[in-house]
């Protein structure tokens, strides 16, 4: 017999059912969140940011493609990665599957990370994705919006590696950098309206609230053992391509 | 101006914050839930299933392909939303599978393994798995009663004098089939049923709305099926309409 607890079918049931109730408050609590967040005031962007693509410079404007809403991805690939973070590349899988039912709904979707054009398409060439992905190397976008720091501000302020989560270190190596390189990029989502010409910043989350870009978790949430992490909190997670 | 209230950063800083409360909340109440579902006492299966897969006849032991978790998709195939004899997938369930082969490197390098099945025959499914562009593994499970007994589809008796459905009791059934995900797990060669939703809590798996969730016009819809194409068919279906 399994050390988890076994029942009859009927015990399961009655257990399911009263977890059920609770599961539907949960996903009602998540619509009202979703109000909320479209209840936050819009601020119409001052600056003007130019950023790089593989067709050549556009304006943020331009990157909304047609679309009156953008969500960027803050993918951290930092101008000394020598390939994206495995955290971050797990979350660009899911975004590329789902990219025509984004559209069909008005949001386009773009990634933004601080290495140069050349370096961010030849990984996304080598990880399969059809999402377009910008370049901020050159433009204060990053830093703006709170998903990159200065490298020195990092080596002078950051923590000792034992009191960073064991992910750091480990993404750190996984993307070759060094530990203040890696952690001076940070993920994070950020969502945006075009009306009339003018941009407005609508939304931004980080830390937990980027995990609705991890299809895998709700599923874990679900299966026998959950998520499983424990204190290796992400470490099992590799790019599409690295698993054995 | 936007009709939409506009803001300084400041006013916005100051309402983002106080939601952020509310989520990291939500966030935690999430943990516990799934915490929750993973007390649930798990029922061993009694009953051998067997399924018609692409490796040929398995069982639902088989079907773990060597890792302890198993999480079972009920697609609903030649029954459901838009269906027709040149779309034969439900285009709702079209649009979960979409969420699968992203996910599923993931999962198997986390000891998941996720399947699809569906009643109808292999060579029915095949075509429309090429025609989706999905790898995901998908099984029939037609030559059995594996979709009854987890609640993803009805036999025309129960249909009429009732049967459970999302751990309720319906004195009608309405549909021949719905939607659902079903989790086993495997240990010392018995099979055990650990978890079953249905209805919106597929909508976990949609992973789509999650970007609606947080996008300024949000999901934006009376119901999914103002909306709702399969993801060839946007273009053509818009064309149509003009």
């Amino acid at each position: 017999m399994p050390e988890h607890k076994t029942a009859t079918l009927e015990e399961f049931e009655a257990a399911r059912e009263e977890l059920l109730a609770e599961e539907k408050e949960h996903t009602r609590r998540t619509d009202e969140l979703a109000e909320k967040r479209r209840a936050l005031p819009w601020v119409p962007l001052e600056k003007q940011y130019e950023l790089e693509t593989v067709d050549g410079t556009r304006s943020l404007a331009d990157l909304f493609d047609v679309r009156s809403q953008l969500l960027v991805y803050h993918f951290m690939f930092g101008p000394s990665y020598e390939a994206g973070c495995p955290t971050c590349s797990s979350m660009a899988d899911g975004m590329n599957g789902v990219l025509p039912h984004l559209h069909a709904r008005d949001l386009t979707l773009l990634l933004v990370s601080r290495a140069p054009i050349e370096k961010l398409q030849a990984f996304k060439e080598r990880m399969g994705w059809s999402i377009p992905w910008a370049s901020s190397a050159d433009s204060d976008f990053n830093f703006d919006f709170g998903a990159s720091f200065e490298v020195e501000q990092t080596r002078e302020q950051m923590p000792p590696e034992d009191q960073l989560p064991p992910i750091a270190a480990h993404n750190a190596k996984a993307t070759g950098t060094d530990l203040p390189e890696y952690i001076s990029e940070m993920f994070g989502a950020t969502t945006f309206a075009l009306q009339d010409g003018t941009v407005y910043r609508t939304y931004t989350t980080t830390g937990r609230g980027v995990e609705f870009l991890m299809p895998y978790y709700p599923i874990l949430d679900r299966a026998p053992k959950g998520r499983d992490e424990g204190d290796a909190f992400q470490t099992w997670i590799r790019r599409h391509d690295d698993y054995a | 101006m936007p009709e939409h209230r506009v803001g300084t950063q400041e006013e916005w800083l100051a309402d983002r914050r106080e939601l952020l409360t509310a989520e990291k909340e939500h966030f935690r109440r999430g943990d516990e839930l799934a915490r929750r579902r993973q007390q649930l006492p798990w029922v061993p299966v009694e009953k051998e299933y067997v399924f018609d897969t692409d490796g040929g006849r398995k069982t639902l032991a088989d079907l773990f392909d060597g890792r302890p978790q198993l999480l079972v998709y009920h697609f609903m195939f030649g029954f459901g939303y838009n269906v027709d004899e040149q779309n034969p997938g439900c285009t709702g369930c079209s649009f979960v599978a979409d969420h699968f082969d992203a996910a599923i490197p993931h999962l198997n390098g986390h000891d998941v393994t996720l399947v699809a099945e569906s009643l109808a025959p292999l060579e029915e499914l095949r075509p429309y798995k090429r025609r989706m562009g999905w790898r995901f593994p998908w099984i029939s499970s037609g030559g059995g009663d594996f979709k009854f007994d987890f609640g993803a589809a009805f036999t025309e008796e129960q249909r009429r004098e009732g049967a459970d459905y999302n751990f309720k009791h319906l004195d009608e059934v309405p549909w021949p089939q719905r939607e659902g995900m079903s989790a086993f797990a495997l240990e010392d060669g018995t099979v055990f049923h650990t978890y079953s939703t249905y209805d919106r809590g597929v909508e976990q798996f949609m992973g789509t709305f999650g970007f609606f969730d947080v996008a300024p016009f949000g999901r934006n819809e009376e119901s999914p099926s103002d909306w709702w194409q399969r993801h060839d068919e946007y273009e053509t279906r818009q064309e149509e309409a003009r």
